[in-house]
């Protein structure tokens, strides 16, 4: 390992960093993903060789993944799907002028996140593959339902949350019942004229950006510019300011959330924002102080983007021990392979071991070039709220304009999309139906239908979701408990707050 | 002073632009000019679609010196990019599945030679295949069509509608003609990408898999006792086709044994003494109002290419089996093999 670690040159790590910077920009920008840069550079590769085409890939696709945050935590736009969790008390924070703070808590989890994962690939890649292929229809069909149960958490009222998801997943099954996905390639839930526009049904990242970007604008612009002109509400005081103290009894959360998006992501098909769901749910319902959690507590951050950080290491278990890609990216990652007529499967890693040690090197580089390009530049970054609103909220606009019209490398609708759902956003909000669940059911619905579906076409019973495996009891036992203890925290705050009415 | 810089400012900026011009200027000579976005009817980078596409378009950019991209945007997205361009700076690479899409009646599918023109082939995929667990009772196809003739079960994992479909309805079709009434026996079991159709044969819920050399040769080599062993048991590709592969084959399975595994060693019977074999072939559409004078430069700078040499080894590399034929002689091949496909299709449909 020393002799292929001590041939690399200049031009890999420089590679590596640059792949990292520019994932960063893409993955900030609303609209632009980590898949979407790897896919941009991939025909790079012929150019540059295998080993400085995946250090340039690998650092893109950690920068990607980890610059998601910016816009998550500063304005309210997951800027990728996975980083829908960072929202959550992100931008709470921000709005309290701890954006900085903020960031530096997600940095410092990406970082721990991506670097647990990098572990846990080197050592246990095989055997982790070995584990996953038990995973049949089955129990994805139940971690995706572990990940729903988040829903009942997270709602202020449970009924109004769990009709809110179900708005999301009768969303989410609009369009065709894709032949890729095992189905019989026909539209439903919509008229014939829709089918031009609809048959792939809404696409995930326009509907994301338009009902948390365009709502909030929406919003922010109802209440007029005169409020958050100066920029004063964002100053930060002294005792806000970030400390590594924040992690001192989060570590179990970092630690647990970092495994469950490398585990997340070494399930093929189960998608990246599973992962950042189900760490969140977990740290709410395990944590001993939760309240906090969705008003701007920093364990929500920490849960969030160690775990979707992570899923780097854990999307390319599958991909190098199975050849099968984890997530959207390491999909697209697997055509630099292909491209140069390598093949990817069980045998991959013993028979190229050199490319294996290249690839740890360019992981693990990539996370800490990510970690110091955004720790020291996120002090200028955190500005960009401080720029007035009605400058700031039309380059808002325009970017997610630009970012849905080239998701789908330049598709019109998505553009509608977006600007439907921002609309659809902020009339949910004022009538009162909760964004949050509504957005997860919608990324997770599409999903749960396929496999939920397959397990009953292959096993042909209901009862197989209960006798599968000792797997899937395991997880009805945390579908059980994650449920329970929502019930019981909604309990709980429900008797506080009436206790304080009276 | 001020106009000194502003006719620095100007020289400057004019010589940026020229630069950046230039390539455009240089390749504006034929037909086909600007920026050209190749769209192919796959998402996955990782596939056959992307890596075929990815050889000749790099190939024809360098040649004809434009700035030409594949886009993995799907079948649904392709047609609509295609069908929205006439001028020629959309074009799209697709294979077999355009017009089987069309004949097993998939939404969204329409009849490519109506609606399309359909361009040069460049290259074929022998590398369709079928697969068993490596420990499974059947050893042949024969085996497997002499079980479903006897009343056994056999579940077949496919993506329906295309290519991966064809080699079932084929398998159907013999099992038909061999076992009157014994064709409901092989039934297929719906999924979508590889790697569900592998995790299927591992939970044991498909006998019979599709595959493809490039995707599961390495699991053939794996020891019986790995619960992910599987075992080739047909390549649909023709022996003419895949004897042009290279000797040494792909990763540790040679050529001759590759060969093993298709026709006219494994007999798939269509009838009388003719027996199935089915070349994934991959070609270009183009938009039906595109301007014919693109068409001939397209075919002119492939001709041009392949006759150089360079891009068969780099096909061949990847397990490719380079196959151009200009647009007029593809358009005759594929539709004449649409309709023997046709054939099939609508024997096993009765």
């Amino acid at each position: 390992m020393m002799d292929v670690l001590s041939s690399l040159d200049i031009t890999f790590f420089l590679l590596t960093a640059l792949g990292a910077l520019v994932g960063i920009i893409f993955g900030a920008i609303p609209g632009m993903t980590a898949t979407m840069a790897v896919a941009v550079c991939l025909p790079l590769t012929y150019a540059l060789g295998l080993e400085h085409g995946l250090a340039l890939l690998l650092g893109l696709y950690v920068g990607g993944i980890s610059g998601g945050m910016v816009p998550a935590v500063l304005l309210n736009i997951p800027g990728t799907p996975s980083s829908i969790t960072t929202t959550f008390d992100g931008y709470p924070m921000a709005q309290r002028g701890e954006g900085e703070r903020a960031l530096r808590i997600c940095i410092v989890a990406s970082l721990v996140g991506g670097l647990i994962s990098a572990v846990v690939l080197f050592w246990f890649a095989p055997m982790l593959a070995e584990f996953s292929i038990k995973f049949s229809y089955v129990e994805k069909f139940l971690i995706i339902l572990l990940a729903l149960s988040v829903i009942a958490s997270m709602s202020s009222n449970m009924l109004v949350g769990l009709f809110s998801g179900a708005i999301g997943i009768w969303l989410s099954l609009i369009g065709t019942y894709s032949l890729s996905d095992g189905g019989n390639g026909k539209t439903r839930l919509m008229f014939d004229f829709m089918e031009p526009y609809l048959f792939e049904g809404f696409s995930l990242l326009p509907v994301l950006i338009g009902i948390f970007g365009i709502s909030t604008v929406l919003i922010e612009a109802e209440r007029g510019i005169s409020g958050g002109l100066k920029g004063t509400n964002v100053e930060v005081s002294k005792e806000k300011r970030f400390s590594l103290s924040v992690f001192k009894g989060g570590i179990t959360n970092l630690v647990r959330s970092s495994f469950i998006g490398t585990f997340v992501g070494m399930l093929p098909g189960v998608g990246g924002s599973a992962a950042s769901v189900l760490a969140y749910t977990q740290e709410k319902n395990l944590s001993r102080d939760s309240s906090q959690m969705g008003k701007g507590a920093p364990q929500g951050l920490i849960a969030s983007e160690s775990s979707n950080n992570a899923l780097t290491g854990g999307a390319l278990i599958p991909l190098l021990s199975l050849g099968i890609p984890g997530d959207s990216t390491t999909a697209v990652l697997i055509g630099a392979f292909t491209l140069q007529g390598i093949q990817v499967g069980p045998l991959f890693i013993p028979e190229n071991q050199d490319t294996w040690y290249v690839m740890m090197a360019a992981l693990v580089f990539a996370n800490f070039v990510m970690f110091f390009l955004m720790f020291y530049a996120i002090k200028h970054i955190a500005k960009v709220v401080l720029v007035p609103k009605y400058i700031l909220f039309p380059i808002i606009v325009m970017m997610c304009v630009i970012g849905a019209y080239a998701i789908n490398y330049g598709i019109m609708f998505d553009v509608w999309t977006l600007l439907i759902f921002g609309i659809i956003g902020y009339i949910i909000q004022k009538i009162g139906l909760e964004v949050a669940p509504l957005i997860i059911g919608f990324i997770l619905g599409g999903s749960a239908e396929v496999y939920f579906v397959k397990s009953l076409e292959s096993f042909g019973t209901y009862s197989i979701f209960f006798t599968k495996s000792p797997i899937a009891v395991v997880l009805w036992g945390l579908i059980a408990a994650s449920i329970a203890l929502s019930a019981f925290i909604g309990f709980k705050s429900r008797k506080r707050g009436m206790r304080n009415v009276s | 002073m001020k106009t000194s810089r502003l006719t620095f400012g100007l020289v400057g900026s004019a010589f940026m632009a020229s630069l950046a011009l230039a390539p455009i200027a240089a390749a504006a000579d034929g037909p086909l000019r600007g920026n050209v976005r190749v769209v192919i009817g796959s998402t996955s980078t990782g596939g056959d679609t992307y890596q075929n596409a990815s050889i000749v378009v790099d190939a024809l950019s360098k040649k004809l010196d434009l700035n030409m991209k594949v886009d993995a945007v799907g079948f649904s997205s392709a047609y609509r990019a295609l069908d929205r361009d006439p001028r020629g700076n959309t074009l799209m690479i697709f294979h077999d599945q355009s017009y089987l899409g069309h004949l097993y009646g998939v939404e969204g599918y329409k009849d490519p030679f109506t609606n399309y023109t359909v361009g040069p082939t460049i290259a074929i995929n022998p590398g369709n295949a079928y697969l068993v667990p490596k420990d499974s009772p059947y050893q042949s196809l024969d085996d497997i069509i002499k079980a479903a003739g006897e009343g056994k079960t056999i579940r077949v994992a496919i993506q329906p509608g295309g290519v991966s479909e064809i080699g079932y309805t084929a398998l159907k079709n013999a099992i038909r003609i061999e076992h009157p009434g014994a064709e409901d026996n092989l039934v297929a079991v719906n999924t979508g990408s590889q790697s569900d159709k592998n995790q299927l044969l591992f939970d044991d819920q498909a006998d019979l898999i599709n595959g493809s050399v490039q995707a599961n040769e390495q699991y053939t080599r794996l020891p019986e006792s790995d619960q992910k062993a599987m075992r080739f048991i047909w390549l649909t590709a023709t022996s003419e086709t895949l004897q042009q592969a290279p000797e040494n084959g792909l990763g540790q399975t040679d050529r001759a044994t590759l060969l093993e595994y298709a026709e006219p060693n494994v007999k798939v019977t269509m009838g009388g003494d003719k027996n199935f074999a089915f070349d994934k072939e991959f070609f270009f559409l183009y938009n039906k109002k595109m301007n014919p004078a693109i068409i001939k430069q397209i075919d002119d700078t492939l001709e041009e290419i392949y006759a150089e040499g360079a891009i068969q080894k780099v096909q061949k590399k990847s397990f490719f089996i380079p196959d151009f034929k200009p647009s007029s002689k593809a358009q005759s091949h594929l539709k004449e093999k649409a309709d023997r496909y046709e054939t099939i299709i609508e024997s096993i449909n009765k």
